[in-house]
């Protein structure tokens, strides 16, 4: 079959099993918007506000479905606005395929009208990237990119496609299914693995993002029982346990719970499980490991010893290696090592009943959500609190951006999770300064008929970083006070969303039960809460458990 | 302790694969001092070879991120100093 290159394109993407994609058009993907007209009964188009929101939809759509996300952009501007989604995918493993339209093959290197360097600019924050210079190389570059997107540790890949290679024609159907390159693994030291867990009478599981990427949440939780070992998470690995379940102790690290800190750092043997050792979560790396063994699993051989010097690696898929391990492991009881761990518990950040402080507003709009409701965050102190307080039972209900800490990531993220999540109630949990920088999406959500509640945790501050001037510079808050004069309410109205406006729990409550309207209606509620509210506990950045920081 | 290496890659002659490779080093501060690279007797795959100099740590770290490279079909640290 002879087809034109943006035809095969899209021919490919339904055959690698793609229905949704983000994008917004122009003069470079002309011929590829013409496809998407062609082919709209197959493939749906979400157009956004701008290119930055696109591509945060796309990887809230892959992680919340546990699909390849698509972007597609035109050339030059088209192309830079999706830098930052890009680079966000790339540090939280997020599969992505971008695709961005560029001028003709001959018109390149000459500085033509909109063009960039894009497959330069990007190579850095990306998993692999294409430029197609010829139509024929079209089809098995879009399954070697699909693949690679998906495969191993996953990750952002980048098509390039210059105007002529879209119009040009060639044969369809022919290219070779591709397979990823072999490459040199580490020696499976299971036997050691198993006699260091079998010595340890106080084993503690630390899991990240790899277990929800490997879909080995359930390997997990037999493995604690099993052990019977605390779980604690990194914030990527939020969601992998249920919150219900007793001996997940949350989050560790910077922000983490103090038991799961705690724990972590009491250990005799340290499980990590599909995590890369951030400096968020580790702090101070010379007390982190001092009192355990450590065995690492992970599919990404080059993050072994990269933050954290293991004493055993185990590479490869995490599901199928805890599923080998789990056949040689009998259940054995820790009564002690309970006991300390109920005693670390107790440490915990008092309730302020009757407060309209960030937790009680996070729980209040948990009880007016399912299970199963996807919840996006922004970056700062309310991407903190959601993370700390927000219940979480589901994998893959939690969209937010860990390793780039991108503001402005969440409402392109919730827009991209509520299609992948079937167009159930999504929620979006921000603050005015992250808001401020891609609240154009408002348009999206109400063009595209989105139910999504946006609570805006408003305190008037950039908070996270004016907690930071607080703690270690004083108190000097430059430029974090914003003093700006918008009313929430009445722009999520303009968009022609519904707004609201609360100060007090009982305000909060009654907009949460006229908004509990299913899977239909966009609300903004904006939520004035106190400006010196902090994030705690707080173990100072390089610092260990000893200087974490419980009270305000 | 730093000492000087050598690697020796050998690598799909594709579009852009030296710009990824030096990438990796630049990325993490590490400086190249010198590059190499020819033809193979297998179409389509060059060999270069780069000389640069780290500690333990840095020589790990490269060459792991070196293999992860979806270009790259073969890292070697060749460990005696030679000029080939
Ligand atoms: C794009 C971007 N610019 C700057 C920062 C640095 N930064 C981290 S948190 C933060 C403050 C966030 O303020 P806001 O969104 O109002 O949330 P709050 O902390 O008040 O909950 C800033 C400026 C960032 N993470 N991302």
């Amino acid at each position: 079959m002879r087809l034109k290159g943006a035809t095969i394109l899209i021919e490919e993407l339904l055959r690698q099993g793609v229905d949704t994609v983000f994008g917004y058009p122009g003069g470079a993907v002309l011929d590829i918007y013409d496809e998407l007209y062609k082919y709209s009964d197959r493939i749906d188009h979400v157009i956004t506000a701008h290119e930055q929101g696109a591509c945060h939809a796309a990887d809230g759509y892959a992680r919340a479905s546990g699909k390849t996300g698509v972007v597609i952009a035109t050339s030059g501007p088209g192309a830079t606005n999706l830098v930052t989604g890009i680079a966000n995918a790339n540090l939280d493993s997020v599969p992505l395929v971008a695709i961005t339209g560029n001028v003709s093959v001959n018109a390149l290197g000459r500085d033509s009208f909109q063009e960039v360097d894009i497959v330069g600019i990007t190579q850095p924050i990306v998993k692999h990237n294409f430029m197609v210079r010829h139509v024929q190389e079209l089809e098995q570059t879009i399954k070697e990119a699909f693949l690679i997107a998906n495969s191993g540790r996953k990750g952002p890949v980048l098509i390039d496609i210059p105007k002529n290679v879209q119009t040009d024609t060639c044969e369809y159907g022919i290219a070779v299914v591709p397979r990823m390159p072999d490459k040199p693994k580490l020696p499976y030291v299971k036997d050691k693995v198993l006699e260091a867990i079998r010595n340890s009478t106080k084993p503690f599981i630390y899991c990240g993002g790899g277990v929800i990427a490997a879909s080995a949440e359930q390997e997990v939780l037999e493995l604690s029982h099993r052990l019977d070992a605390p779980v604690g998470l990194s914030m990527m690995g939020r969601t992998a346990l249920p919150d219900s379940y007793d001996y997940n102790l949350g989050m560790c690290g910077m922000h983490g719970e103090y038991a799961a800190s705690k724990a972590q750092s009491e250990c005799d043997l340290m499980l990590a499980i599909g995590v890369r050792f951030s400096d968020r979560a580790t702090g101070d790396l010379n007390e982190y490991t001092k009192k355990c063994t450590v065995i690492h699993i992970d599919i990404d051989k080059a993050e072994f010893g990269k933050n954290v010097d293991p004493d055993f690696c185990l590479q490869g898929d995490v599901k199928a290696i805890l599923q080998d391990l789990l056949k040689d492991l009998k259940g054995v009881r820790h009564p002690e090592w309970r006991e300390e761990i109920t005693e670390f518990k107790k440490t915990k950040t008092p309730d302020r009943p009757g407060e309209f402080c960030p937790k009680n507003i996070i729980e209040a709009v948990r009880r007016h959500m399912q299970d199963s409701t996807v919840v996006a965050t922004d970056v700062g102190q309310h991407q903190m609190w959601t993370v700390q307080y927000y219940d979480f039972e589901q994998p893959r209900t939690l969209l937010t951006s860990g390793g780039l800490g991108t503001m402005g990531y969440g409402l392109g993220a919730a827009i991209g999770g509520c299609i992948g999540s079937g167009r159930k109630r999504t929620v979006l949990f921000t603050s005015e300064g992250s808001f401020g920088m891609n609240l154009n999406e408002l348009c999206t959500v109400v063009s595209q008929d989105l139910p999504i509640t946006i609570v805006v945790l408003d305190n008037n501050v950039l908070g996270m970083v004016r907690q930071w001037q607080g703690i270690f510079y004083e108190g000097r808050y430059s430029q974090t006070t914003l003093n700006r004069k918008t009313d929430f309410a009445a722009l999520a109205n303009a968009f022609g969303a519904k707004g609201y406006s609360v100060a007090t729990l009982e305000e909060l409550e009654k907009v949460l039960t006229e908004t509990d309207t299913g899977d239909k209606g966009a609300y903004l509620i904006d939520c004035h809460i106190n400006q010196d509210e902090k994030v705690l506990p707080m173990i100072p950045p390089g610092k260990s458990i000893k200087n974490i920081i419980l009270k305000g | 302790m730093e000492e000087r290496f050598i690697i020796d890659l050998w690598v799909n002659n594709r579009f852009g694969v030296l710009n990824r490779i030096t990438g990796l080093y630049s990325k993490r501060g590490y400086n190249i001092e010198t590059i190499h690279a020819g033809p193979t007797d297998v179409p389509g795959v060059t060999k270069i070879e780069i000389v640069s100099t780290g500690d333990d740590y840095m020589r790990t770290q490269v060459i792991s991120q070196l293999e992860k490279l979806y270009d790259i079909r073969k890292v070697d640290l060749r460990t005696e100093m030679t000029g080939d």
